[in-house]
């Protein structure tokens, strides 16, 4: 507004560059806010049985109390829960190998949805299932050694479910510390996924609009001459 | 402010496309030459100002200056408008390009609306209490009638009305008192440095073509 006003000569007074300084004053303030864009995202994923959704307004500020509902491929709603203080909410995927979909309703019109594809939830239905089987195989060889422990024979069948078991267990274990391990790295996508405007677009835009207005003003002008 | 994709029905889409649409003809055919470029230093203002954030409760609002724009541009301002907030979804991700037409009408409208209801006041002539009265009034009213009007909007797909629209203007009430403030000093730094880009959304238009008809 300013630089379209700065031309005049009227500028003189001390008064206008006072509003000057005034908007200056109200644009350093607010531009030094960290929220920051009008928008809201919703990032999830899965860790062992649970999926944890994680919702921002871009720019950070957490999503408090706003419904998360969470739909099957063909649409229908299988669960509804609200973000917590830190704007989470997490819920068990309950024995479908389906693509979810999660969908954050804020208030005034703002929604952001996330999909998380089937195969990240076979992956865990998988694990969960194994576990359970695991801990079945594990009760049955200890039943079994505990009863037979002369009888070779199923001393021989326990050895090679004995190195399944260290198979389970490895898959246990690598699954535990990769969400360990990934946690910063999600933590990272989530961050980026709500980064707010930067300095390049918000040029770009108004660079946008001056050339918008160059080219009716270049057409406004032929007209005129013609 | 902005509505999100997905929320409305496609009737509220269509018919926000079709309002807008109507807007931006009548905006456009009341564009002269010498106007383009203040529209689009507003433009470019609007653009920008809805990065200014004031963290309000649960959501966070920003400013929308759609009270100023209608204060100085009058109908123009649904081009302007609806060029800035094309580039906000575009670049932005702010609001969404379906729902370009019920944001830009939810935003425009009442500026058009405000224009009409307090272009009274902002003249050179005015006294200059009532003239700051007025612009602060108008900063004011064109954000309370956006906020009413996203309600609206989130009423005809559904929504509870009341509830929806006291939530949205209750967290546009710092906004809404912002802004009085910035419509008010830009209308008096306008009245001293320029004044004619106040007057020349009307007068000229009353003076040199009067079968105009407007107001």
């Amino acid at each position: 507004m300013c630089q379209n006003c700065y031309p005049s000569h009227r500028v003189v007074r001390g008064r206008p560059r006072f509003v000057c300084l005034l908007f200056a004053a109200l644009w350093l303030v607010f531009s030094n806010v960290p929220a920051l864009a009008h928008k809201v995202t919703i990032f999830a994923w899965v860790e062992g049985d649970t999926v944890h959704t994680q919702s921002k307004f871009s720019g950070g500020k957490k999503v408090k109390g706003a419904p998360v509902l969470v739909f099957d491929p063909e649409g229908n709603q299988l669960l509804e829960g609200k973000t917590d203080e830190k704007g989470e909410f997490s819920f068990k995927v309950q024995g479908k190998k389906t693509d979810l979909k999660v969908v954050l309703k804020a208030s005034m019109g703002h929604m952001a949805e996330w999909k998380i594809p089937a195969e990240e939830i076979t992956a865990v239905a998988d694990v969960s299932r194994s576990s359970t089987a695991e801990v079945g195989v594990k009760a049955a060889t200890e039943e079994a050694a505990r009863l037979s422990t002369d009888v070779k024979a199923s001393r021989e069948l326990s050895v090679p479910t004995a190195v399944s078991l260290g198979r389970q267990e490895l898959q246990d274990l690598i699954d535990e510390s990769l969400d360990r391990k990934l946690a910063p790295i999600v933590n990272m996508l989530t961050d980026s996924l709500d980064r707010g405007p930067r300095v390049t677009e918000v040029i770009g835009g108004i660079g946008y609009i001056f050339g918008l207005v160059g080219m009716a003003l270049y057409f406004a002008n032929r007209r005129k001459k013609e | 402010m902005h509505i999100s994709e997905g929320i409305l029905s496609p009737g509220v889409l269509i018919v926000g496309a079709g309002l807008t649409a109507a807007g931006v003809a009548v905006g456009l055919r009341k564009l002269e030459t010498e106007e383009i470029p203040s529209i689009g230093i507003l433009s470019a203002a609007f653009f920008v100002a809805s990065l200014v954030h004031v963290p309000v409760g649960p959501a966070s609002v920003h400013l929308i200056l759609n009270g100023l724009l209608g204060l100085i541009l009058g109908w123009k301002a649904f081009p302007a408008i609806l060029v800035g907030l094309a580039l906000q979804a575009l670049l932005f991700q702010f609001g969404g390009i379906t729902t370009l037409g019920v944001n830009t009408l939810n935003i425009a409208l009442p500026a058009v609306i405000c224009y009409y209801l307090f272009k009274w006041g902002i003249r050179t002539g005015t006294r200059r209490l009532v003239f700051n009265l007025t612009a602060f009034a108008c900063g004011c009213c064109a954000v309370f009638l956006g906020s009413v009007m996203v309600g609206f909007s989130l009423y005809l797909t559904g929504e509870a009305f009341l509830p929806a629209a006291k939530l949205i203007v209750a967290a546009h009430v710092p906004v809404m008192v912002i802004e009085g403030i910035l419509t008010a000093a830009c209308a008096l730094f306008l009245r001293r440095v320029k004044p004619e880009l106040l007057e020349g959304a009307y007068v000229p238009k009353l003076l040199s073509q009067p079968q105009g008809g407007e107001g």
